[in-house]
């Protein structure tokens, strides 16, 4: 029923740029980014129970590594994004070997050590190495963007790639072993699950999408910077939209990031200077009376409704 | 062949040796049984053969292969799984799903195969109407057989029980003896420990006795109850 509610949101969605103008188009292709963000953390943190703390490194460096392919290959952009895709791929199973041993807090703390040392590398990345990449403090401009409907689209497609992907662990024999390490690591290890390849298969596939998304925010911005692509604060709204949205279940990210996006907006250009307490408010009440997050409602009203009937 | 073999096992932890030069063998089939006081080292030993634990020193083999170095889930993937101490379970999963997860991996099983696997193993130890529970709603009995599910669901070989019948009242530990009897009747192999007496004389074919982590009795569970070594170490020096 849910599946098919969505295939048809996915239709609608397609269709949608035809119909409405770029603003709506914007904050669309804004909520999508986000949806892909914090999706492809969920895919960690929701089904594997591994809390991630420092995946805006593979923002980051999707984001320079799109832009440079762009501007010292000239590559074309799609080409470029894919690619930086693959690069996050090799790191992050260079850097997921090692801290993907690490358990529960170690692991949060180890990542989150780790982004904020990459930020700081990227950042004296030109002085060091003298190869040109992040351009310091002062950034990289890319080409201007052509226009705005194509970002849509591959936004879209990051979203639903992350949304089929943890469709997918629902019900396979890789989502019940990811399950099994987030209930209980030492009982799946003594259960015959390999936890450390499994866990660095998702850590993997979720770094991809995360540089695809670094780098075609980068691109539609035109303009990135060490000290914005790999912030800390990327990451804290990836987490606080997947928790809000409902962690560990398929379409809590797109929840969590349509619901954070649009009361930002709402708020934002009402009240510009104090939204972000009226914001704060509302993660607040939510976690307290929604702990298990939005679609977390959803599942006690169907459960009560079944109850009843 | 024997089906395992423990040469020399030596594990310390620190300046605690908590096994020093146990040996033993077991053959195909066999029920062993491994009794001695707490902190004799049985846990350990267990660890030991299940992966969970390096020794410090000497060598554990399965059907003539060294697992030395092995993690514990290939271990597992081998054919030797254990049950735990206190049972462990993936507590937000239903039962069967736990089940599944070690017919999935344990097995090598697809799913269909691995669903099949659960109902069945969940049939085996009188578990079958909780299926669709979830794992955490079980009594500390029903938690003890939903982990031998599992350990079965693994398709194991070889499976260590740790104290599986603790916490069990009178009729409780007659059925488990019962099922685990089946069990090898299935053509498994075991190795017991267990504080309740009776029910390890009534199961093992042969017992090992470890006190302070080293062997000092082995043989029929009759044999070893009368030897002086065992009875001292239980008992104290004025019994022997």
């Amino acid at each position: 029923m849910i599946r098919w509610i969505a295939l048809f949101a996915l239709g609608v969605l397609l269709l949608l740029p035809i119909g409405v103008g770029p603003y709506p188009i914007r904050v669309a292709t804004v909520i999508f980014m986000w949806a892909a963000l914090a999706g492809s953390w969920n895919l960690l943190a929701g089904y594997a129970g591994a809390v991630d703390l420092g995946p805006v490194v593979y923002h980051g460096i999707g984001a320079f590594v799109t832009a440079a392919l762009m501007l010292k290959l000239g590559l074309p952009f799609l080409v470029s994004a894919g690619l930086a895709g693959v690069v996050a791929i090799a790191i992050a199973y260079a850097v997921g070997t090692p801290t993907l041993r690490l358990r529960g807090a170690y692991f949060a703390i180890g990542t989150l050590a780790l982004a904020e040392s990459t930020k700081q590398l990227a950042l004296a990345w030109d002085r060091l190495t003298r190869i040109p990449l992040t351009g310091g403090s002062a950034g990289v401009s890319l080409p201007l963007s052509a226009g705005y409907v194509p970002f849509y689209y591959v936004m879209l497609g990051l979203m639903t790639a992350v949304t089929v992907a943890a469709l997918w662990l629902g019900g396979s024999k890789f989502g019940y072993g990811l399950r099994a390490i987030a209930e209980n690591d030492r009982l799946a290890e003594a259960s015959g699950v390999d936890i450390h390849c499994l866990k660095r298969r998702v850590y993997v596939v979720s770094a991809c999408v995360m540089a695809m998304t670094g780098g075609t925010a980068g691109y539609w911005l035109s303009y990135i910077n060490a000290a914005d692509v790999f912030s800390a604060s990327i990451t804290f709204q990836m987490v606080v939209m997947a928790l809000l949205g409902g962690l560990g279940t398929p379409f809590g990210p797109i929840v969590g990031a349509a619901f954070l996006t649009l009361v930002s907006e709402f708020l934002g250009t009402r009240f510009v200077y104090h939204y972000l307490i009226a914001i704060g408010v509302i993660i607040v009440l939510v976690s307290l009376f929604a702990p298990a997050g939005l679609t977390g409602i959803l599942e006690v009203v169907r459960r009560r409704r079944e109850a009843t009937a | 062949m024997n089906l395992l073999e423990v040469r020399a096992v030596t594990k310390r932890f620190g300046s605690l040796t908590a096994l020093n030069g146990v040996d033993f063998a077991l053959a195909e089939g066999e029920i062993l049984g491994i009794i001695g006081p707490n902190g004799a080292g049985k846990s350990t030993l267990f660890n030991v053969i299940a992966g969970l634990e390096t020794p410090t020193a000497g060598r554990v083999s399965y059907r003539g292969r060294s697992i030395a170095g092995m993690t514990a889930d290939a271990v597992c993937r081998l054919g030797i799984a254990k049950t735990f101490q206190i049972p462990q379970l993936f507590p937000r999963l239903t039962v069967a799903e736990n089940v599944l997860v070690a017919a999935l991996y344990g097995g090598g099983h697809g799913l269909s195969a691995s669903w099949r696997e659960a109902r069945e193993w969940l049939a085996f130890v009188g578990l079958a109407d909780k299926a669709e529970k979830p794992a955490e709603t079980l009594t500390v009995s029903e938690r003890r057989r939903a982990d031998l599910a599992r350990v079965l669901g693994t398709g194991a070989s070889l499976i260590l029980l740790d104290e599986n019948m603790a916490g069990l009242n009178r009729k409780e530990v007659e059925a488990a003896v019962g099922l685990l009897r089946d069990v090898r009747a299935r053509g498994r192999t075991l190795v017991v420990t267990e504080h309740i007496m009776r029910a390890i004389m009534g199961l093992a074919d042969r017992v090992v006795v470890l006190n302070y982590g080293e062997k000092i009795a082995e043989g029929r569970p009759a044999d070893v109850m009368r030897d002086a070594a065992v009875i001292k170490a239980y008992l104290g020096e004025s019994y022997a």
